[in-house]
């Protein structure tokens, strides 16, 4: 009876001892892990920081201007190229839903010779 | 007895009459086993309050792991979109255990062959000082880390360190300043800042558009380039909340080389430097005029002869040699006029307007390079006529671009600033002249643009408007003709201005293309022509038709050309 109750309460104990045994080190592990991550965080939130300068020097206005008009075919907006919403006429009414709806049904876009005339003027040929 | 069962004892001793003694002595082993009880008791419910129950001061395992976050010493600078102009990198600086290293000679002769820019002599020097701790140089790049590493000397170490970096290099140079080695703040925001962005760790935002700063940047180098200028400013102002959109000044520097900062170039011309303004001053004298209401747009006065008062003579640089009305005084810019103007409401109202408008203070803007005016000590007659025409006064160009921006919004001044107002909320600020004094101000700078001596300001589609300043400089004690400081100071679009843009050159060179001409009208005019027509699509300014009827009718003025006489109403 009572070598029973002892033995009882000793494996309790030895389980109980090998589960905390078990457990610390896997805490341990994990706050290594964690202690890891945080690590390359850090180290990456710095690489963001140091690129975000790179960032800001790669967009200097001066460079982009530079690079902008060596290599693009576009020039800075004028204030003739823009308009308001109010100054655009409105659609008049005898022309059909039908046959504004056509080429939105088709998926293909417009070829490119179909640019529309108001816009043609501003194409610039190679 | 011995063998037998504890309980088997019990139950026996039950059974017999208990004597006296034994009965004491349980009662005693019944109260001490109760203290015990209670006292595992205690220790049993701390144990499982422990190890069960959170308690309050227990750090949160979720807040130290987000804890870990990325800090600098000295927080970010940042324009008004966010773009970053000033920032903290982390670097490595070298130093040396001066008695730790064993071989000084050997040690300076390959630091320098891997640190290009040490001296031998000198690092020998350092290295053989005996002292625990001396800098041999600040600042590495990582190769020169780990060029050093490799070297494998004794004695010398790295600390870590933050380096400021500007990315912008030279564009923003004036508003941001600088910092020393140890980040300290030395010019410009980042002296006035320097607690705050020491201690805070969010971002600077200042008003600055680094694109605007761009465009006047540009245009007013390649001014000062092609009118052999020795230097140049520039602002742009937003009249409704006073932030400064950019501020140049030129010659510049580069504030990631704050050893190598000259003299010239350190001396910031809007804030620092003050000057006398010449004409754009009769915007101010104009407006103080007609807000007494003692002269109307269609008052004038003689300006036939000029004007001989002690030792000076007062003309008209472009003389027309008549009767003249006050617009026709504007658009010509004629001195003549706007003294009889000034003499009309006297020195002490003109004193009163002068200081209403903040131009015997210095400007409030968040600078530590903030030049005080010169100011007459005595305002009597002869300085209200040459004050009249900006001559007598000197201000700084930030002071005049407030000044105006009060002039052209409707009436009010607010406190010019570099930090980023929120969307919406316009300050509060003081009333100095009527909404409709500003409205025939507005009129009268829109003139001179369309018709006198600004035309070279007009800029398709954004209705300019402005007035141009012409003034000889003071060298010693006397007016330097051939020296002249041009200026001009625009608003754009006149209908409801938006933005105020000034340039303003120091010594410029007439050429060819001017026919010789260095005045405002001439050199400082096409560079805030130019400038409003690249930041004008840019900062979603409208355009407007300038020969639409209503804006033609909100912008006519009704010029009259002899006194008592015809009207002729003005058609451009």
């Amino acid at each position: 009876m009572i070598r029973r109750g002892a033995i009882f309460w000793m494996v309790l104990a030895v389980m109980a001892g090998i589960g905390l045994f078990v457990l610390k080190y896997e805490v341990a592990e994990m706050e290594d892990r964690l202690a890891d991550i945080n690590r390359q965080t850090l180290a990456n939130l710095e690489a963001v920081h140091v690129l975000k300068a790179e960032w800001s020097y790669l967009n200097r206005p001066e460079r982009l201007e530079t690079l902008g008009r060596s290599l693009l075919s576009l020039e800075p907006v004028k204030s003739r190229q823009t308009a308001r919403i109010a100054d655009i006429p409105i659609r008049p009414d005898n022309i059909s839903d039908s046959a504004a709806g056509e080429p939105a049904a088709t998926a293909t876009p417009p070829a490119a010779d179909h640019v529309p005339p108001l816009l043609a003027k501003y194409r610039r040929d190679p | 007895m011995i063998g037998r069962h504890p309980l088997l004892l019990r139950r026996s001793s039950l059974e017999q009459p208990v004597p006296p003694a034994v009965e004491t002595g349980r009662s005693r082993l019944l109260i001490a086993g109760a203290m015990f009880a209670a006292a595992f008791a205690v220790i049993a419910g701390r144990l499982v309050d422990v190890t069960l129950f959170a308690d309050g001061n227990e750090p949160r395992f979720a807040q130290s792991a987000s804890d870990t976050g990325h800090h600098t010493d000295r927080a970010d600078i940042v324009d008004r979109n966010g773009v970053l102009l000033a920032t903290s990198l982390k670097t490595a600086s070298l130093y040396a255990d001066a008695r730790i290293v064993l071989d000084a000679e050997e040690a300076a002769r390959k630091l320098a062959a891997v640190l290009s820019d040490l001296e031998v002599a000198a690092v020998r020097r350092k290295l053989m000082s005996d002292r625990p701790f001396i800098w041999i140089k600040r600042h590495l790049t990582p190769r020169q880390q780990n060029a050093v590493n490799r070297l494998g000397i004794p004695g010398l170490e790295f600390q870590q360190e933050e380096r400021r970096v500007y990315p912008a290099g030279p564009l923003a140079a004036h508003v941001l300043g600088h910092t020393d080695i140890d980040n300290r703040g030395l010019a410009g925001i980042e002296r006035s800042f320097d607690a705050a962005l020491g201690s805070k760790g969010t971002p600077l935002r200042l008003s600055i558009d680094l694109r605007v700063q761009h465009a006047m940047h540009a245009e007013l180098a390649m001014a000062v380039e092609k009118f052999q200028a020795i230097g140049g400013a520039g602002i742009v102002m937003d009249v409704d909340s006073g932030e400064v959109l950019a501020q140049v000044s030129l010659p510049t520097f580069d504030p990631n080389n704050p050893m190598k900062i000259g003299k010239e170039a350190r001396f910031n011309r809007t804030t620092l430097g003050v000057y006398e303004m010449g004409s754009t001053f009769k915007i101010f004298n104009t407006a103080m005029a007609l807000d007494t209401g003692r002269i109307t747009l269609k008052s004038g006065y003689d300006a036939a002869k000029p004007i001989r008062i002690a030792r000076f003579v007062i003309r008209d640089f472009h003389a027309k040699r008549r009767w003249l009305s006050v617009p026709e005084i504007f658009m010509y810019s004629s001195n003549i006029g706007s003294v009889k103007m000034a003499l009309d409401v006297g020195p002490v109202a003109q004193r009163e307007f002068m200081g209403r408008i903040g131009m015997l203070k210095p400007s409030p803007i968040e600078l530590p390079e903030v030049g005080a005016p010169l100011i007459p000590q005595r305002w009597r007659e002869i300085n209200a006529m040459t004050i009249s025409f900006g001559h007598g006064i000197s201000v700084s160009p930030m002071q005049l671009v407030s000044g105006v921006t009060a002039m052209v919004n409707g009436g009010i001044r607010r406190k010019p600033t570099l930090l980023r107002q929120p969307d919406g909320i316009r300050p509060r600020g003081t009333r100095v002249v009527s909404a409709d004094t500003s409205e025939k101000i507005r009129r009268l700078m829109r003139l001179v643009v369309e018709n006198g001596t600004g035309k070279n300001a007009a800029a398709e589609g954004m209705l300019v408007g402005g007035k141009t300043g012409t003034a000889e400089k003071v060298v010693g004690r006397r007016y330097k003709t051939k020296a002249l400081m041009s200026s001009f100071i625009g608003a754009f679009p006149m209908t409801a201005p938006r933005y105020v843009v000034f340039a303003m050159l120091d010594e410029p060179t007439g050429t060819k293309d001017t026919f010789g001409y260095a005045t405002g009208g001439w050199v400082a005019a096409p560079v805030v022509g130019k400038v409003i027509a690249r930041i004008g699509p840019m900062l979603g300014v409208k355009p407007v038709d300038a020969e639409a009827d209503n804006v033609r009718s909100r912008m006519a003025i009704d010029i009259v050309t002899e006194k008592n006489g015809r009207r002729q109403l003005a058609s451009f």
